[in-house]
């Protein structure tokens, strides 16, 4: 079963993030576990130690917790396995790398709002988090339904890694998935050109799932500019994607990644 | 609701014809087809009977056809009806059988008026407290009429009420709509919901940041909004600008959606985003273009 650690705050990417994983949960056997972090303000410290301390994490905590409540409450009905969300009080990145290292945690999914400028995506996947996050990751910028997965891909060693990810999590799931090969080029000229990509990855990957009797419903190469590719996978409910953690702003890839509205299943390389 | 259509006779009027019959056909609207030309001269009068020649004439009349024509008879509610003896009470237990001719349900009327365009297309709708204006626009050169310089983004800018800009074209895909998100009318967004079921499409609602986060009360509206639109089966995004990069995006964004922008007389988009924006997102937009009042 997978275990899956979903981030909540009280705020509308929240909202979608959970609901979205619920949404997951038909779909795939796993186990839902949330947490939140509680932040002390930027300029205070924790005053004193002992019983000093641990009164006012408590204060602290008493303060998320009502609104986060509330958030698990209103989704609670469309997805019974909620339980209780872990409340832990500290700095957000530390927090939750700390607390899935602990537990082992086999996916974090967390909601960020889909946005015009790449930047609040690209600093997200260079924060301390990500950088060290040992589990793939569902970014989740908007709640689509979950009908059908894409597998971008770009060459055959990085696409082995990302095809044995999906395989592990979605084992025993039943979806339909396409398998999408990506050729960047100047914009106004979105084409789609069946399974013929210039270095045979396309037929590579297919013929790797097809060994584990995963049979991907289309095959085929999408040429355009990053954002009019992003654009024409809105169509599908989650975008599986390799991903460097290096990865510069002006790539490419980075820019598609930026530019597709649906959540999307990053598989570190 | 009532919609006014400015028409003239070139093909990009017969195409917004078209589009504000499905309108109608959704919202049951009270709905006047506007010609506006050069002064009615040629008059011949009878006794019993006036009648009169100008230019437009003829176009207004098959637009009265073909938008009367996307209705079935019976179901139309703009289908006036036969008169009939009926039995009406006239009082406490009398009965007169009286000729009784029943209108239609709702109004479609056409207006010739004769001036400057802009300013009697403007007029109209003033005296028909219009909800609505919506007129087509030739796609290439910038969205203009024939004869009269800029009337669209003219009118666009000087209306009280909401504008449609209808730009013949091929499917709408998506709807980009940047509303006031710390104040937004039921009426806004029940005129984006009638675009999204006209043009069958999907919905982007776009939140404006100050650069980091949503307002809390923004954030809250738009999940009430999204909800909303959820609730009726209507698939919505939620994509966020920087306030800074307004501009850049919705430039960008008309190239492959059509735009609807809430532009109340208190709108944050209308203080940031400017006459000569308008005009500009008019001229240079690749789909339509829905105004918000």
């Amino acid at each position: 079963m997978l275990r899956t650690l979903v981030y909540l705050d009280a705020d509308l990417a929240s909202s979608i993030a959970l609901r979205y994983a619920c949404q997951l949960t038909h779909i795939i056997n796993m186990q839902l576990h949330t947490v939140h972090v509680e932040e002390p303000d930027y300029d205070g410290h924790a005053p004193g130690t002992g019983w000093v301390r641990r009164t006012w994490e408590s204060a602290m905590l008493k303060t998320g917790e009502f609104e986060i409540a509330q958030l698990i409450k209103a989704e609670k009905s469309s997805c019974p396995m909620l339980g209780t969300p872990k409340m832990l009080v500290g700095e957000r990145e530390n927090e939750i790398l700390r607390e899935i290292q602990r537990e082992s945690y086999d996916l974090f999914v967390e909601g960020s709002l889909h946005s015009f400028t790449p930047k609040k995506l690209f600093d997200k996947i260079h924060s301390r988090l990500y950088r060290n996050i040992p589990c793939p990751v569902i970014v989740v910028k908007n709640l689509v339904s979950l009908e059908k997965i894409a597998l971008i891909v770009r060459d055959e060693i990085e696409s082995k890694q990302l095809v044995s990810m999906f395989l592990k999590i979605f084992s025993g799931a039943k979806l339909n998935f396409d398998l999408i090969y990506c050729e960047f080029q100047e914009s106004g000229k979105l084409s789609s050109k069946g399974k013929a990509d210039a270095n045979g990855t396309l037929n590579a990957v297919e013929q790797i799932l097809m060994e584990q009797n995963w049979h991907p419903e289309d095959c085929r190469t999408l040429q355009g500019a990053p954002e009019e590719i992003g654009d024409e996978l809105r169509n599908y409910g989650l975008v599986a994607s390799p991903l460097h953690r290096s990865i510069s702003k002006k790539s490419n890839w980075f820019q598609l990644l930026s530019h597709i509205p649906s959540p999307i299943l990053i598989c570190w390389q | 609701m009532r919609i006014l259509v400015a028409v003239d006779q070139h093909p990009y009027s017969a195409h917004v014809v078209n589009d504000v019959a499905k309108l109608a056909g959704n919202t049951w609207a009270d709905v006047t087809l506007l010609g506006v030309g050069s002064k009615v001269t040629d008059i011949s009068r009878s006794s019993s009977h006036t009648e009169i020649k100008h230019p437009i004439m003829e176009a207004l009349q098959n637009y009265r056809l073909n938008f009367l024509d996307y209705f079935e008879k019976t179901e139309s509610p703009y289908e006036k009806r036969a008169c009939n003896y009926e039995f009406v009470e006239v009082k406490r237990g009398v009965w007169e059988e009286l000729y009784i001719c029943r209108g239609a349900r709702k109004d479609l009327n056409v207006v010739l008026r004769s001036g400057n365009p802009i300013k009697e297309i403007l007029a109209q709708s003033q005296e028909n407290d219009s909800d609505l204006i919506a007129m087509g626009c030739y796609k290439k050169g910038g969205c203009q009429w024939e004869d009269a310089v800029n009337l669209p983004q003219k009118v666009a800018n000087n209306a009280s009420c909401s504008v449609l800009v209808i730009k013949e074209e091929k499917k709408i895909r998506k709807i980009s709509c940047c509303l006031d998100q710390e104040n937004i009318s039921q009426k806004s967004i029940e005129m984006i919901n009638q675009m999204v079921t006209l043009y069958q499409t999907e919905l982007e609602i776009v939140g404006l940041t100050d650069g980091t986060a949503l307002k809390p009360m923004v954030e809250k509206n738009l999940n009430a909004i999204l909800k909303y639109y959820n609730a009726r089966q209507i698939k919505a995004w939620i994509k966020l600008v920087d306030a800074a990069s307004l501009a850049s995006f919705i430039s960008q964004e008309a190239r492959r959606s059509m735009m609807a922008l809430w532009m109340g007389e208190h709108s944050l988009l209308s203080k940031m985003f400017s006459r000569g924006n308008v005009e500009k997102l008019i001229q240079g937009s690749e789909s339509s273009v829905l105004l918000l009042r």
